[in-house]
């Protein structure tokens, strides 16, 4: 076999370097993967529940552990005036489907400090947590907050809403999940 | 008496105004950064705003990088160090808050890439030069018949 001369050997290895970067930075952005599409399996979520907003659950919950329940999963700042306009119908409407349906909330980006007074001031009582090194918001691409994914009994992704939602809004997802 | 203002002496007292805003700037620029503590900004100064992408933390104004400085000043007077802090940052939002990559791991490949870089790219050159020199120069032969006088003096000495 031929021996390849000393410049081509450094030039493959500089190329597969430079290769190599270009994956580590993919993974290191999050950038791997695409939305989640609907009709196929919703991306597994750990969530770390707040004390006080953990609505029965335990203190960190998966989406394998709420089998059997439709999700609604909801990602939100304190700082997004949108979110803020839609938290009397989450509230609302997890108060009526309580029973039924599992409401979550992933916090994004923010410390305690910012996200428990938001809790706090809009009365919230259903589940709430932080999206621990940001592994469930990269997993579900959001682009934004307030994004909201509805996920049937079955683990499913049965809609993506890149809105704020209505009382309404809501409703109409819920009964498509419930049937 | 009225002065005259001379071109050397505008000359003067814009340098004067240049040197004093140079010296003010970095003030200023603390003023507008709400005020942080020293070991605040030198936290801050280590991570990334978590929402503008690649901003760094101590000069980004959005509520978010507030609310970040906020918790870092809190646990700092707290009682936790600055490497604390930071660490917590990490374990909460992930190794990506970070300004520089952490030098464990993946990541010190791209800490070495630009040395070993650097390196291939001198070994490289240095092979290249040498192969060059050793190459000796191949000596001139003029084909026959590209000269008539070479020619007949080869003629001359085959006949004798």
């Amino acid at each position: 076999m031929k021996k390849l001369p000393l410049p081509a050997v450094l030039g493959l290895a500089v190329g597969a370097g430079l290769l190599a970067l270009f994956v580590l930075g993919l993974i290191a952005s999050g950038n791997q993967g695409r939305r989640p599409e609907v009709g196929k399996p919703a991306p597994e979520v750990t969530l770390t529940l707040y004390e006080g907003y953990r609505a029965g659950l335990p203190s960190t919950v998966t989406l394998a552990s709420l089998r059997g329940k439709p999700v609604v999963l909801n990602f939100w700042a304190s700082w997004c005036i949108p979110c803020r306009d839609e938290a009397p119908a989450f509230e609302a409407v997890w108060r009526k489907y309580r029973d039924r349906v599992v409401f979550l909330g992933a916090n994004y980006l923010e410390v305690e400090a910012a996200a428990l007074p938001y809790l706090a001031q809009n009365e919230i009582t259903y589940a709430n947590g932080f999206d621990l090194q940001q592994q469930v918001s990269r997993a579900y691409r959001i682009t934004g907050v307030p994004e909201t994914f509805f996920i049937d009994r079955d683990g499913v992704l049965r809609a993506i809403e890149i809105r704020p939602m209505s009382v309404a809004d809501l409703e109409a997802n819920l009964q498509a999940l419930l049937k | 008496m009225k002065r005259r203002h001379t071109p050397g002496r505008t000359a003067l007292l814009m340098i004067v105004a240049l040197l004093l805003g140079a010296l003010l700037a970095p003030a200023v620029a603390r003023g507008q950064d709400g005020g942080l503590d020293e070991r605040t900004r030198e936290v801050a100064k280590r991570l990334n705003c978590p929402t503008c992408a690649g901003r760094n933390l101590a000069d980004c104004p959005t509520d978010t990088c507030a609310q970040w400085k906020a918790e870092i000043t809190a646990q700092l007077k707290a009682g936790k160090s600055e490497a604390e802090v930071t660490d917590y940052f990490i374990s909460r939002f992930g190794a990506g808050v970070l300004q520089e990559p952490p030098r464990q791991g993946g990541y010190l490949l791209a800490w070495a890439f630009p040395v070993i870089l650097f390196i291939a790219l001198c070994v490289a050159a240095f092979a290249v030069a040498r192969r060059a020199l050793r190459k000796e120069p191949a000596p001139v032969v003029p084909a026959a018949g590209s000269d008539p006088y070479l020619d007949a003096l080869e003629r001359d000495v085959q006949e004798g």
